[in-house]
């Protein structure tokens, strides 16, 4: 606690805020650029970030991680195109809001909801790091794997109009996934004998085609319906529609509550990432909700829940980084270089060998939640202008950086084919109804079960018995089971009511 | 008949139009690379990473490219080309130009054990040339800290009274490992798979596998984790009393060492240059701090010894994996 303080006093210099303030101004630009993610932004910095103190270095990173975060929320609000596979569910709600003139509400909701999100993983990362991560190493494959069938029952909250097609599209994401070498055998599976499908279709060049390539093309051929919209929407009618009210406070509070708790476990678990986090907070805010039909047209609920998870992840994963060294994202695995090229080992000997330094990195985490939120403020207001634009404008200026993003994430043209076939693939989805949240779901989930499965089966000894090692898993197990019986009853007695109230 | 000849005509006119082109391609390809060793390097250098952002080789790499640029005066662009464990940005420096300016870092196993493992690679050894090698990865059996054994041997008459204890294998050559192992030994060792390096230590550290292949990254966590055999061809800095597995008479010792690659053909006085160049980390204070944060010991090695240790490593390689009866997938 001590060394917070010092660690206050140590960053509240010029220098080290202004890299903190490059940092999440950068993050939170190129968040909200679709195509451009923060794997992309973060690793480009890199290079820049040998000339720094280690401080700044890190603080600077670590601002990126978080303000794309915020940032991603902007383009799924404004034009329907997630800047991140994990602002998807934001654009769910988010952008039908901005389609009733709500665009102002629903950007400071997400700006807020980020914050909130980010601030108390943050929180939770500084006060129990240490106890926290070395329960997190108790989850292991066969805990891990029935946590994932759970939360793959979310799905059902997140399919749109029919579990049916909801369920087909989570069928061909996990499909998708499936393209690669197999860890087990190491038997390539769907590659084509093509090295560059080696290590599987990457989920970055796949979302931005069918996140923003195929929306794009989708919006392209609804030009002149879009336009007009545009023109009587602009900024809503009534001061209601350009803040956050009081009532709606009262509804989103408990949401990001739940989605900042999601966000910080999903964080914690190994190798799950920031889209698992914001999937599974929408899917539990539709489930908890007294009005779930009402999800996708434009629930400020929806951006609240999809947005503080998405944060609280960012901080949450970065538990495992400081407390064991092991990196629980593709932005600590960055960090983890960074502070190596930095001469230090992250781990727990960093705590002991220079805890000043972790408290100076702490204190440096608080305050770029708090530069998040003034950034964002002023953000907002440059990039709300956007809608103003006409659509002719936005398009070919969106494909450009979609094509740039898809091409920086391998340095290969091939990833610009994997994007433009996704894009097919996600216009196709879009025309026939299908729901593209669930084929990431299944795309992002269904590799981790299939791997979590086979590790289990071997820690397992390939007997159902020795399941009652892992107390934990058959908890999750249980809880599955119910959860689908539960969601089946629900749904023969939705349809029975319907058949009642026709007749 | 008259119409053969105006064809076969301009057929012999195109063929030494085409030859005088060649000939002046040539040419201008001969000059400008004489040019180039004298004044080389004069512009950029790309330097290819076959991996993403982030691991052990982009963090030596990117060490190496600020050395580099310090000593040749010219900036070092890093390009992280990762697929197929580095043998898709290798295919591409197959295709660049052999001037100097675009070259790659990564550990050797891409082209003398890679082409064992995998048969949509299409390069050999032969197909590139080598500036020299800098570091080496302590790659070693690892285990964690309480484990009741703490050699080779131990492990083995362990594992023999534990049938059904786990092995996490991260790639090809981890399982062949304890392939080999257990056919020999008649253990029975379940293999679970592992999808990254830090999967392995949560694996380690959360006590799931009772060993695993480390490429070196174990020796981060000196409190949970030892190493009980190294599978290098020596022994490791980091833990010098632990024996190799060739010492232990499996003769499956296997060298993972960081080795500057350039396209075939590049012009020796430019190899010489960087092999020069890259000797400087030897001495260079923040590579080395880097090197030492990350267990990474330097073992330098010019462009002859380089040359020498790729053959050397291709030629046992292929014993090992032909003993193995690995075929490439």
């Amino acid at each position: 606690m001590d060394y917070l303080v010092a660690g206050f006093g140590n960053i509240l210099n010029f220098h080290t805020l202004l890299w903190i303030v490059i940092g999440v101004t950068l993050g939170y630009v190129v968040g909200a650029m679709p195509g451009l993610g923060k794997g992309t932004a973060v690793a480009v910095s890199i290079p820049l970030t040998f000339y720094l103190e280690p401080v700044s270095a890190i603080a600077m990173l670590i601002g990126i991680a978080k303000g794309s975060g915020a940032g991603s929320a902007v383009s799924a609000i404004l034009i329907n195109t997630p800047g991140e596979p994990s602002s998807a569910p934001t654009a769910q709600d988010g952008y039908p809001l901005a389609r009733q003139g709500k665009a102002q509400k629903a950007l400071k909701m997400g700006l807020y909801a980020s914050v909130i999100g980010d601030f108390v993983s943050t929180l939770i990362l500084i006060g129990l790091a240490a106890p926290l991560a070395s329960y997190a190493l108790l989850i292991g494959p066969v805990e891990l794997c029935a946590i994932l069938l759970f939360s793959l029952t979310f799905i059902g909250g997140l399919s749109g109009n029919s579990m049916i097609k909801g369920m087909v599209a989570g069928a061909f994401g996990v499909f998708f996934a499936t393209v690669g070498i197999e860890a087990e055998t190491f038997v390539p599976r769907f590659t084509f004998g093509l090295l560059e499908l080696d290590e599987g279709i990457s989920l970055v060049p796949m979302a931005i085609g069918m996140l923003a390539v195929a929306e794009m093309v989708n919006q392209a051929g609804n030009l002149a319906h879009l336009d007009s919209q545009a023109a009587v929407m602009l900024n809503g009618t009534t001061a209601d529609d350009r803040r956050v009210t009081g009532a709606e406070w009262r509804r989103c509070l408990p949401v990001i509550a739940q989605g900042s708790l999601i966000g910080s476990i999903v964080g914690i678990l190994p190798g799950l990432g920031a889209s698992v986090g914001s999937f599974l907070s929408y899917g539990a805010a539709v489930r908890t909700s007294k009005t779930p039909k009402l999800f996708g047209t434009g629930m400020i609920e929806g951006v609240a829940a999809a947005e503080s998870a998405d944060n609280a992840v960012v901080p949450a994963s970065l538990i495992p980084l400081f407390a064991l060294g092991i990196p629980g994202s593709v932005i600590a695995a960055i960090l983890i270089s960074a502070l190596i090229m930095h001469g230090l080992t992250p781990g727990p000997l960093m705590f002991k060998q220079q805890p000043q330094m972790v408290g100076d990195l702490y204190a440096a985490l608080l305050c770029a939640s708090l530069v998040m939120l003034v950034v964002g403020t002023l953000g907002q207001r440059i990039f709300a202008k956007v809608i103003y634009l006409p659509n002719r404008l936005i398009i070919p200026v969106v494909l450009f950086l979609c094509c740039l993003g898809a091409y920086m994430e391998t340095s290969s043209v091939f990833s610009i084919y994997v994007m433009l076939f996704f894009a097919a693939v996600g216009y196709l989805m879009r025309k026939l109804d299908y729901s593209f949240i669930t084929f990431l779901i299944g795309f992002v989930i269904g590799p981790k079960l299939e791997l979590t499965f086979r590790q289990s089966i071997q820690i397992l000894d390939a007997k159902v018995s020795n399941l009652g090692h892992h107390p934990i898993s058959i908890v999750f197990i249980l809880l599955t089971g119910i959860t689908v019986v539960l969601i089946a009853r629900s749904h023969r007695a939705s349809r029975l009511l319907e058949a009642s109230e026709t007749n | 008949m008259n119409q053969g000849f105006p064809l076969s005509g301009a057929s012999t006119r195109r063929s030494i139009l085409a030859a005088g082109a060649a000939f002046a391609i040539g040419i201008t390809a001969f000059l400008p690379s004489l040019a180039q060793a004298d004044d080389y390097p004069s512009k950029p250098i790309t330097l290819y990473i076959g991996y993403g952002p982030g691991g052990q080789t982009d963090v030596v790499g990117r060490g190496v490219a600020k050395v580099l640029a310090d000593q040749l005066g010219v900036p070092i662009n890093v390009v992280n080309k990762p697929g197929a464990g580095g043998a898709l940005a290798a295919s591409q420096l197959k295709k660049e130009a052999p001037d100097g300016y675009t070259a790659m870092f990564h550990t050797n196993s891409v082209v003398d054990a890679d082409p064992f493992m995998s048969a949509r690679i299409n390069f050999k050894p032969d197909d590139f040339d080598y500036a020299g090698m800098v570091t080496a990865f302590q790659q070693g059996l690892a285990a964690p800290k309480d484990a009741p054994y703490d050699s080779i041997q131990e492990y083995v008459a362990w594992a023999k009274k534990n049938p059904g204890s786990v092995f996490g294998s991260l790639s090809p050559l981890s399982k062949m490992y304890i392939d080999q192992i257990a056919k020999r030994e008649g253990l029975d060792v379940n293999v679970m798979p592992l999808a990254s390096g830090s999967e392995m230590i949560n694996a380690l550290l959360g006590k799931q596998a009772a060993l695993v292949l480390s490429g070196g990254i174990h020796y981060r966590y000196p409190e949970e984790t030892k190493t009980i055999v190294a599978t290098t061809t020596f022994r490791h800095v980091s833990a010098p009393d632990v024996g190799t597995i060739d010492e232990a008479g499996y003769g499956l010792g296997i060298d993972a060492r960081t080795t500057l690659i350039l396209p075939k053909g590049t012009p020796r006085d430019i190899l010489g240059k960087l092999s020069t160049a890259l000797k400087a980390t030897e001495t260079d204070e923040e590579f080395k701090a880097i090197v030492s944060a990350a267990d990474i010991p330097i073992m330098y090695m010019d462009l002859d010894q380089a040359a020498a240790e790729i053959a050397k490593n291709y030629a046992k390689n292929k014993a090992i994996f032909e003993k193995a009866g690995i075929v490439p997938q």
